[in-house]
């Protein structure tokens, strides 16, 4: 190997990594180490002339090695491999330290952050001495897409697709298209009918050529990788084997079932009914109790099962502005009765939403707010002296002073939550999930609809609680991404990927049934386990199961690994600080 | 300055590296203690890693992974559990107290179980004390 | 003709903290002997050949031409012969498992001086001590003091005291292997570079094993060898037996496993792996078949004793080479 010549950047990130981390005195004193031939900081080492720096450095002094100290690897590592390209060197030459999310935000104690910063920099410098160019690789895109569900989500970015061109299978679980949206009457702020706009795009989907459609179906786990994924799909007893180059995840969400919060009685008080329920209601065109009798009393109950940390500690983000659309529709329904919207906190943001709340007000409308987190209403049967059916119990916070509201429906806006099988989907397409079950994107603010998972993407309800112009933006937007990669016509694929010493590795085949990718077969004339460098994704298990030493995991090799411990836990710097 | 002991964490690429991101982004804080090495999957951690860490200095070794059944690779977290177990007889066996080697879990969206798991474990490992392997590996006699 | 005229070479061969099986393995090549004796001088060889140290003191340096050095240092004797025998020899071979790699004395650092001491001069059933009286470095006899060995609390394979220039492995080393290297010494053939482990392939003992191998490799119970009935042809590992030849190294002719024991890694460690233990620990423990933490931990009770199943042989150059 050559000798390593190792450029070293420290950077400010403004104050972020400035403030708490002596940014000037570690870079000074990693100079000191041998093989670092540069070591720099700067303001801003993500900026064009933070990369320039590098580009010239790696020109100037021929540095083969280089080690960023900044943010999230997550964030910039392929910022900066494009750098390192522009500069002529293979990308994965390239370490990042993590001295922001992992250092300055996290501690108080400049003097020890900056040790700290000096220790995670040292084993980045250490990895990076071992790393190894690796060639990119790429594949061609096969243009199918297939999207999981059929909602609201699913229907537009299907559309999207083969509108323009392009095969979509899309994949239904239950008998009918539409999702959510399909039981829902009329949508906030501007009442529009959700009918209307769904009904043609479901005719066109059915009808499209290049749309092919699987109802009550389901998709067992997909195999593969981006461009090139195939899976199998059940439709009753037939199995039907699928290949395609993206995926779009669409499945939607479910809501809560508030049977669980014993203050609200639903399940006991035949009058307590969820938001979809009483959306069922106004499709029908029939307000009625359960006795059959013209509610005079209506009261909306906000955050059921949201924005509780027993429940869902999440907004649930459409329900503030349903339960006005409800109170709006009520006046209009029921000129007489008193409405009464028991809310936690009016989320009213959003196009049109705050005047929604505004004009809702100017309704003859009683607004009341409660305590979400420690005293919700408490809903009880009326005596029957009282000419309705139920009392609530409200402290409201606003006057400071608990009422009792009469009732003859409770309306309860119920959480939105992630579906049951949504476990299972994640599994079958390789997408992550955050600790309330729904998808999580590859970033939340950069990349909101890609995954981890390279050529999968989520949509809609399923990523977040979502209202309808959001899911169909998100759909558009993932539509977009797969069209353009499908015109690119390939894709770059993992390249960290494992490999076999054919010269070492003895045939025992203890890896083969550790990858959960199939990925390595045994290669019976050789004697020797061989890895599809295609199917493997590079999780590095294998590696560590080879009791021979035979895989390396690329960019995780064991010697990169134990050098980057050694350097962790080095020494060499911590007499210079005392 | 008090004992600071030096813990090495191995961390997941996807649920626990991203937790403890995530624990930057939301400006936790926690002990500096924990120094992160970073790898694609808990399946990736071996046993040679983690006695290389004690070996060069470390007072405790934390692993992090996905939690059962969230792995990014399917199953890679549970190769590491199993991994854990035989690791800790066997460094029960060299004399290392248990607690200095740990496995957790810690999804994405665990900053705060993160920064919390971080402090928590620094304070056990302060009151074992010093981990005396690198000392008397380091000198034959 | 030419061969006649060349001079000897000069042997020697040394045990420290050995069982004394390397030395018997030397005269394992039986009639090769007189091969061996025809081109080399054995100079030295307590064993077998009287003479004392004083004599080896007074060779010049780099007198001997190969020395095959077994055994483990234990003691200060092993270290002083180890140290003498480096500056009189030009090529020291570290020559099998205990020089190597520390070998079964290495096992002793399970246990720390003290409690050698307190077993041995003690404790143990057959001990007669009243006066508790301990190894002594020195002693005053009739004729003056006189100093003896120093017990160290640490075994040490060879490599720890003084540089090595090769290693044969084995316990003890396949006395074929020793015959192909010394004949390549003698006859000038080119030398693998300095430090390399020879005598041995670059592949593991899976191999050479001719044992039916598949990718089942999910064990729910482990067996130690007498409790299962081997059928002579299924991979150790895939009947729940922990056999150490994945992460050791080819050479031996895997003797063992043909005597249906399975292997314990003698050989050493194949050539990428630092520590053939900890990978072998990873390989075993991930071939266990349960993810609940509760039946792995009942499967791993099935492992009595992990540090001298995984490092039997090799513990005193293992990552960790003994107790804290």
């Amino acid at each position: 190997m050559e000798e390593p010549r190792i450029g070293v950047y420290v950077c400010w990130c403004g104050t972020n990594i400035a403030k708490m981390v002596d940014v000037e005195h570690v870079s000074k004193e990693l100079e000191k180490l041998p093989d670092v031939i540069i070591s720099r900081d700067y303001k801003y080492m993500c900026s064009d002339p933070g990369q320039d720096l590098i580009i010239k450095d790696i020109k100037e002094n021929n540095l083969n090695r280089i080690v960023v100290s900044a943010c999230s690897p997550r964030i910039h590592e392929l910022t900066f491999h494009k750098a390192m390209e522009k500069a002529g060197l293979n990308p994965y030459l390239f370490e990042m330290a993590n001295i922001r999310e992992q250092d300055s935000w996290v501690h108080t104690d400049r003097k020890e952050a900056t040790e700290k910063a000096k220790s995670l920099i040292l084993g980045a410098i250490n990895k990076v001495r071992w790393h190894e160019a690796l060639e990119k690789r790429s594949v061609d895109i096969n243009p199918d897409t297939l999207i999981i569900g059929g909602g609201i989500a699913g229907l537009t970015a299907a559309l999207e697709i083969a509108d323009a061109g392009k095969k979509v299978y899309l994949v239904e679980k239950t008998d009918k298209l539409g999702g959510h949206a399909a039981n829902i009457d009329l949508t906030f702020p501007f009442m529009n009918s959700v009918q209307q706009m769904l009904n043609p795009k479901i005719e066109k989907v059915i009808n499209h050529p290049n749309i092919e459609l699987f109802l009550e179906t389901r998709i067992d786990e997909a195999f593969g990788y981006v461009g090139n994924f195939e899976t199998t799909i059940k439709k009753e007893n037939e199995e039907i084997q699928l290949k395609f180059g993206n995926i779009i995840v669409a499945t939607g969400l479910k809501t809560f079932d508030p049977g669980g919060i014993e203050n609200y009685g639903y399940g006991k008080l035949p009058d307590v009914v969820t938001s979809s329920e009483f959306e069922r209601m106004l499709k029908e065109g029939k307000i009625q109790t359960n006795a059959g009798n013209d509610p005079r009393h209506v009261a909306i109950i906000h955050c059921v099962g949201s924005r509780n940390s027993d429940f869902h500690e999440y907004c649930s983000r459409t329900c503030c502005m349903t339960a006005l659309k409800y109170a709006n529709q009520l006046r209009s329904a029921l000129p007489e009765a008193n409405i009464y919207e028991a809310y936690a906190d009016m989320m009213a943001f959003g196009k049109g939403c705050e005047e929604l709340y505004l004009a809702t007000s100017r309704k003859n409308v009683t607004f009341l707010m409660f305590d979400q987190k420690d005293n919700l209403p408490k809903i009880r049967k009326a005596d029957s002296k009282h000419n309705f059916e139920m009392l609530i119990e409200i402290n409201d916070k606003l006057s400071g002073v608990t009422v009792d509201v009469p009732a003859d429906l409770v309306i309860l806006m119920v959480a939105q939550e992630a579906h049951e099988n949504a476990k299972e989907v994640a599994h079958a397409v390789g997408v992550s999930m955050c600790g309330n079950a729904f998808y999580i994107e590859k970033h939340p603010k950069l990349d909101p609809v890609a995954t981890t998972t390279d050529g999968v993407y989520v949509v809609g309800s399923c990523q977040a609680p979502k209202d309808i112009p959001d899911s169909v933006s998100q759909a558009r937007a993932a539509a977009a991404r797969i069209l353009a990669s499908i015109s690119f016509g390939s894709v770059e694929v993992e390249v960290t990927t494992a490999v076999v010493n054919e010269n070492l590795c003895c045939g025992c085949q203890t890896c083969i049934n550790v990858c959960p990718y199939t990925a390595i077969s045994y290669d019976e004339e050789k004697q020797v386990s061989v890895v599809n460098e295609i199917l493997c994704k590079g999780c590095g298990t294998c590696g560590s199961t080879c009791p021979t030493g035979a895989i390396r995991s690329r960019h995780f090799t064991d010697q990169q690994i134990l050098s980057q411990i050694e350097g962790l836990l080095s020494t060499v710097l911590e007499l210079e600080e005392a | 300055m008090s004992y600071q002991p030096k813990i090495v964490s191995f961390l997941c690429n996807w649920c626990s590296y991203t937790g403890a991101d995530l624990a930057g982004t939301s400006r936790m804080k926690y002990a500096p203690n924990v120094r992160i090495i970073r790898v694609m999957c808990s399946g990736r951690i071996e046993p040679t890693f983690v006695l290389k860490a004690f070996r060069e200095g470390a007072d405790g070794v934390l692993i992090c992974g996905c939690h059962p059944g969230d792995c990014h690779y399917h199953e890679g977290n549970y190769k590491c559990l199993r991994r854990y177990y035989l690791l800790q007889k066997y460094i029960q066996q060299m004399g290392l107290k248990k607690e200095r080697l740990r496995l957790e879990w810690i999804s994405a969206s665990e900053g705060k179980q993160f920064a919390e798991l971080a402090d928590e474990y620094t304070e056990s490992i302060k009151e074992l004390g010093p981990c005396k392997v690198k000392e008397v590996m380091e000198v034959l006699t | 003709m030419g061969k006649e005229e060349k001079p000897k070479l000069k042997l020697a061969i040394y045990w420290a903290a050995a069982c004394g099986g390397c030395c018997v393995s030397v005269l394992d090549v039986h009639e090769k002997l007189l091969d061996v004796i025809a081109v080399a001088d054995l100079v030295f060889w307590p064993i077998a050949i009287d003479i004392k140290y004083k004599d080896v003191e007074k060779m010049p340096d780099g007198y001997i031409d190969v020395t095959l050095f077994n055994g483990a240092i234990r003691n200060s004797e092993n270290e002083y012969m180890a140290r003498l025998l480096r500056l009189k020899t030009k090529i020291l071979v570290a020559y099998g498992s205990c020089a190597h790699i520390g070998g079964i004395p290495g096992l002793a650092n399970f246990s720390t001086r003290e409690e050698i001491f307190k077993r041995v001069y003690e404790e143990s059933e057959s001990t007669v001590n009243p006066d508790k009286i301990r190894p002594q470095t020195e002693v005053e006899v009739e004729e003056g003091k006189l100093d003896l060995p120093e017990f160290f609390n640490d075994v040490m394979p060879l490599d720890e005291v003084v540089c090595v220039d090769y290693y044969l492995p084995g316990c003890p080393p396949q006395s074929e292997r020793f015959f192909e290297v010394f004949t390549a010494i003698v006859n000038g053939l080119d030398l693998p570079p300095k430090k390399s482990v020879v005598g041995v392939t670059d592949k593991s003992q899976c191999d050479d094993c001719e044992r039916k191998k598949t990718d089942n490799k999910l064990v729910k119970r482990f067996y130690r060898p007498h409790e299962i009935e081997d059928d002579g042809e299924t991979c150790f590992l895939e009947q729940g037996v922990i056999c150490l030849g994945p992460a050791t190294r080819s050479g031996c002719g895997v003797r063992c496993i043909k005597g249906n024991a399975p292997c314990r890694g003698c050989y050493g460690p194949p050539p990428d792996v630092a520590d053939p233990g900890a990978k072998m620990m990873s390989a075993i423990a991930t071939m266990i078949d349960a993810n609940d933490p509760e039946e792995i931990e009942e499967i791993i009770e099935q492992i009595d004793d992990p540090g001298g199943t995984f490092y039997r042989y090799s513990l005193p150059s293992a990552i960790l080479r003994r107790t804290i």
